[in-house]
């Protein structure tokens, strides 16, 4: 066979061999979304979790409580999911038990 | 019209202008948003193009999402987020793609390279899950800077010489890497079948 037509089968195998539109695993976004704030905590304090509900997001019953403590903003700045059991079950499972309306990690399940 | 190009002509949507600004601000809910959507868009991109090195797959959608942060102050929405980071993606697929082929050794006055005039009859259904199979099993088994070597050349269609120029060595080195990297994959492809 010669050189030519087997690369353009080759190339041919190389192109229908990875057709996919999969999406990213909700464990792997678990993961990506902890080490990303983590990152931008590296830079500073996080929005604090008035300013997440002033634009409109929702925040899980932690973050409530936290929210409606009579705390200064920084107090409501740090990455509280840091300590919760939510966010190590959801880096670790894709279908992780968890379902807590306003979570990040849930919704990561969802998305 | 392929999603990629669709994707590139479109600029960015309110929407997505409030989420960058929401990222920006160090949301933590609009960076989970950020997350979620850009995750779905590099998985499939980064893991097409690293598959099947799974354990770097991570790493770089990692690296990317970071590098992505980081410019995105500078990001003016000429183009829409999607392309944007897919943009940053390709660059660092390519730079991972460039250091593992630099690392390795070409002799060009090597003439075992000989390519056999003996070919494996490639099957007529490409599209086939089992093909595909056996495509990421071959591709598994062969050392890594020639699995990378075809993929660039074959499913990324780069030229060997742009692949020359990015990986700083001469065409015929290149040349030379390549029809090793054929070769060997002729041949785990053939004792497979066997």
């Amino acid at each position: 066979m010669p050189r030519a037509n087997f690369e353009a089968q080759l190339s041919a195998l190389l192109s229908a061999s990875t057709e996919s539109n999969e999406r990213a695993p909700s464990s792997l976004k678990a993961r990506l979304y902890s080490a990303l704030i983590r990152k931008q905590q590296e830079t500073g304090l996080l929005a604090s979790l008035e300013q997440s509900v002033s634009a409109g997001h929702d925040v899980c019953v932690f973050e409530k409580l936290v929210q409606i403590a009579p705390v200064s903003d920084n107090a409501k700045s740090p990455f509280f999911c840091e300590v919760c059991h939510a966010r190590v079950l959801a880096e670790h499972f894709d279908h992780a038990p968890i379902f807590w309306a306003g979570c990040p990690y849930v919704k990561f399940k969802e998305s | 019209m392929p999603p990629d190009i669709e994707a590139s002509q479109a600029v960015a949507s309110t929407e997505e202008r409030r989420l960058i600004a929401g990222v920006l601000a160090k949301d933590r809910k609009a960076t989970g948003e950020f997350v979620a959507r850009c995750a779905d868009w590099l998985y499939p991109f980064v893991r097409n193009r690293l598959i099947p090195r799974n354990e770097v797959i991570e790493d770089l959608i990692q690296d990317i999402m970071f590098a992505a942060w980081q410019a995105l102050p500078s990001y003016r929405g000429d183009a829409n987020l999607r392309s944007w980071i897919i943009g940053i993606a390709r660059h660092k697929v390519e730079d991972y793609y460039r250091k593992k082929l630099l690392a390795i050794e070409v002799h060009e006055e090597d003439d075992s390279l000989l390519e056999p005039t003996v070919t494996p009859e490639f099957e007529d259904q490409i599209d086939s899950a089992a093909l595909r199979g056996k495509v990421q099993k071959t591709l598994a088994s062969l050392p890594e800077a020639y699995a990378l070597a075809l993929m660039w050349r074959y499913r990324d269609e780069k030229t060997v010489r742009e692949m020359a120029q990015l990986v700083g060595k001469t065409e015929k080195a290149m040349e030379r890497l390549l029809a090793r990297a054929r070769q060997n994959f002729r041949k785990r492809w053939t004792n497979a079948e066997g």
